[in-house]
C-alpha cells in the first residue's frame, strides 16, 4: 500500500522531461525533493523559480506520481503556460500539490462514462488506470489526428475528432464532439451511468445536459481563472445554481457534481460576465451613501 | 544585527513596537492575499514548520458590516510580469467574521490586524467597535488597517481613499473606538501626492501608514479586443510594482516621518530589507503569498538568518 499523499505540500524540484506528445499537448515530468501522490482529479500549482518565475504559478492536472516524480499535462494557453513550454530539462521548479477535491472513487457496479476533452484527459487517464473496469466506456475527444496523443490512450478508449482532415493515426474515427460520440454509443435504453466529464466548457455543459436527460449522475471538473490554487484569494470562483453564491474551483472543486453547477452562468467571457451577475450573486456594493 | 544588510538601524527579524503595540515580527501577510488567516495549516513543505511559522502579522483578507459576493469571474489574471484581480471585496461581513473567524484565530494564537472597509466614515468606527467587542480580550489582535483604497467596488473605493478630509476622518472613527489596539490606513498609490494622504491620515491619529495598494491596471485578451476582466481594470501587484511602492514609502517617510508598513512586490528577503533601508518599520508580503504559501514565512526566516 502506497502512501496516498493527498494534502498539500510545497515541494521544490527540476525538470526531467517536457515533450510535446501532440500538435497541442506537452507532458513535464518533474523530479520532487520528496515522494508524493494524488487522487485522480486533483491538480498542482506550478511554478519556475530563478529568474523565469512567473508572477502566480499555474494549475496543471496531474496525470501520475510515482515517489517524487510527478508527471503533468499541459497546453500553451497564455504567457505562463508559454514561459513553462520553454523550460529545459534542470530547470528549477516549484509546486504545490495535490490540490482540490478528486473525482469520486468506484463505489458501485454502475458503468462510468468517461468524457475527456484535449488537455481535460489526465484526471479521467488516472481515474481509469486505478477504477476503470470492463464495461465502462471512456471517450476522448480532439481536433484533429495530429491533436490526439496517441501514445496515451488507452486501449478500448473511443476516440472523437472535430475534424478528419490531415494529420496521422487511425482511419474512421468518429467527426463530432466527445459527448456526440458517446450519445452514439449508448442506446436510450442504455442502463444507467456515472458519467464523470473534464475539458473545455461546452463538453462539461453537454455531459452536463446529456446527464441530466437520462436521469445520470455526473461529475465534473472545473475551470475558471486561478489566482492561490489553496483557497486564500477567492479568484477561481464558480457560480452555484439559484444565485447561492460561489463554489471555488480550487478548494471546493475542481471536481462538483453538474447539479450543483449553475450552466447559464459557468464560464461566461468576461465581456459578457457583468450583464449576466446584474441580479445574479450581486456584484454591487451595498449602496454607499455620501461620503464625507 | 545582519551580515548581508550591515547599513541596517533595526533587526529585521525581532519584535518592534508600532504605536501601542507590539508586534512579534516585522513580515506579515498583506489583506486579500491569505484569506483570514485560517488556510494553509495543513501544508506541509521539507524543512520547514508551517506556512505561519515566522510570520509577524496576519492582515486578515478585508470586512465589511455586511456581506458582499464580490464580483464575478474571471476575477484573477496574471500577466507577464505582476497580477491584476478584481475580486471585489468578497467577504463574509463582520458579524461572521467576529463569531467565527476571531475565535478561531485567537484560539490558534496566530497575531492578526483585521482589515476593514466601509461606505462612510462613520462605519470604519462601527466596524472597528464590533471587532473591539469580539477581540478586545485576545493579546493577538493587534488593530486594524483601514481598507481605503480597494480600487475593484462600484462606488466607494479609490476616490474615497483619495479624498484627504475623508481618509482623516475614516481613521478618526476608528481611533475613536480602538483603545490600545493600532490603526493603520492602507493608502492607495493612484494619486498625486501620497503624502498628503499620509499626512491626513496622520493628522486622524493614524499609528502608521500601510503603503501601497495596488495600483489601477487592465490588461487585454487579443483574440477579443476586450478586457481580461469584466469590470474592464483592476488592481495591479506582484515583483512588477515594487520600485514604485518603495518609491511611495519613501515619499511618506521623507515627507511625513510616520511609521509605515511597506507592501508591493516583495517576494524576498532582499525586497524586504529595501523598504526596511527607506524606513519601513514593516513589510507585507501579497501576490507572492497566493504564489506560495511559504512566502511571508521564507522571507522571515531568511532575515533571521541574515
Amino acid at each position: 500500500m502506497t502512501p496516498s499523499f493527498t494534502t498539500a505540500s510545497r515541494l521544490l524540484g527540476r525538470v526531467v522531461a517536457n515533450e510535446a506528445l501532440s500538435s497541442s499537448m506537452i507532458r513535464l515530468d518533474l523530479d520532487l525533493e520528496a515522494p508524493t501522490g494524488f487522487l485522480p482529479g486533483q491538480f498542482c500549482m506550478v511554478n519556475l523559480e530563478g529568474g523565469s518565475r512567473m508572477p502566480l504559478s499555474r494549475p496543471l492536472s496531474i496525470l501520475r506520481t510515482e515517489g517524487s516524480r510527478l508527471s503533468l499535462l499541459y497546453k500553451v494557453v497564455g504567457h505562463g503556460t508559454r514561459l513553462l513550454s520553454e523550460a529545459p530539462v534542470g530547470a528549477a521548479v516549484r509546486v504545490l500539490s495535490p490540490l482540490g477535491r478528486s473525482f469520486p472513487e468506484r463505489d458501485d457496479d454502475r458503468p462510468r462514462l468517461l468524457l475527456a476533452g484535449g488537455v481535460g484527459l489526465p484526471p479521467l487517464w488516472s481515474w481509469f488506470e486505478r477504477y476503470g473496469r470492463k464495461g465502462d466506456l471512456a471517450c476522448f475527444g480532439g481536433r484533429d489526428r495530429d491533436d490526439v496523443p496517441w501514445g496515451l490512450i488507452p486501449p478500448g478508449w473511443r476516440v472523437s475528432l472535430d475534424s478528419a482532415e490531415g494529420g496521422a493515426g487511425p482511419a474512421g474515427m468518429f467527426v463530432g464532439n466527445v459527448v456526440a460520440l458517446a450519445e452514439s454509443l449508448l442506446p436510450d435504453d442504455a442502463p444507467a451511468h456515472h458519467v464523470l466529464a473534464c475539458g473545455p466548457v461546452p463538453l462539461l455543459r453537454a455531459a452536463a445536459v446529456m446527464a441530466a436527460q437520462r436521469g445520470w449522475n455526473c461529475e465534473v471538473s472545473v475551470e475558471e481563472r486561478m489566482g492561490c490554487g489553496y483557497g486564500v484569494c477567492r479568484g477561481c470562483v464558480v457560480p452555484r445554481p439559484a444565485a447561492a453564491g460561489w463554489w471555488t474551483a480550487c478548494q471546493d472543486g475542481p471536481i462538483l457534481a453538474a447539479a450543483d453547477v449553475d450552466w447559464e452562468r459557468f464560464g461566461l467571457p468576461a465581456a459578457e460576465a457583468l450583464a449576466a451577475y446584474s441580479d445574479g450573486p450581486s456584484c454591487s456594493a451595498p449602496a454607499p451613501e455620501a461620503s464625507a | 544585527m545582519s551580515n548581508r544588510y550591515p547599513w541596517l538601524t533595526i533587526d529585521p527579524a525581532g519584535p518592534f513596537n508600532l504605536g501601542p503595540r507590539t508586534f512579534p515580527g516585522r513580515v506579515w501577510t498583506a489583506s486579500g492575499c491569505f484569506g483570514y488567516g485560517l488556510l494553509g495549516d495543513d501544508i506541509s513543505a521539507p524543512g520547514r514548520a508551517d506556512p505561519f511559522a515566522g510570520i509577524g502579522t496576519v492582515v486578515t483578507k478585508t470586512i465589511t458590516a455586511a456581506p458582499r459576493t464580490g464580483n464575478p469571474p474571471p476575477r484573477v489574471w496574471a500577466t507577464e510580469f505582476g497580477a491584476l484581480n478584481s475580486i471585489g471585496l468578497e467577504n463574509m461581513g463582520v458579524e461572521r467574521f467576529c463569531d467565527e473567524v476571531v475565535p478561531r484565530l485567537v484560539e490558534r494564537g496566530i497575531p492578526f490586524v483585521a482589515s476593514i472597509a466601509g461606505t462612510r466614515p462613520e462605519e470604519f468606527g462601527t466596524l472597528t467597535r464590533r471587532l473591539v467587542v469580539a477581540a478586545a480580550a485576545a493579546p493577538c489582535w493587534h488593530g486594524v488597517e483601514l481598507n481605503l483604497s480597494c480600487p475593484n467596488v462600484a462606488r466607494g473605493g479609490v476616490d474615497f481613499g483619495r479624498d484627504p478630509l475623508t481618509v482623516r476622518a475614516c481613521v478618526e472613527a476608528a481611533r475613536g473606538e480602538t483603545g490600545d489596539r493600532v490603526v493603520l490606513a492602507k493608502l492607495t498609490p493612484n494619486v498625486a501626492s501620497i503624502a498628503e494622504l499620509a499626512r491626513a491620515a496622520g493628522e486622524g491619529g493614524a499609528h502608521g501608514l500601510t503603503a501601497v495598494n495596488t495600483l489601477v491596471g487592465m490588461d487585454i485578451d487579443l483574440r477579443t479586443g476586450r478586457p481580461v476582466l469584466p469590470r474592464r481594470r483592476g488592481g495591479y501587484s506582484g515583483g512588477a510594482i515594487l520600485p514604485v511602492a518603495l518609491a511611495k514609502v519613501d515619499e511618506i517617510v521623507q515627507e511625513t516621518g510616520l511609521p509605515v508598513v511597506g507592501v508591493g512586490g516583495v517576494r524576498t528577503a532582499d525586497d524586504a530589507a529595501k523598504f526596511f533601508a527607506v524606513g519601513a518599520s514593516a513589510v507585507q508580503v501579497g501576490t507572492a503569498q497566493m504564489d506560495d504559501p511559504f512566502a511571508a514565512a521564507d522571507v522571515a526566516r531568511a532575515l533571521a538568518a541574515q
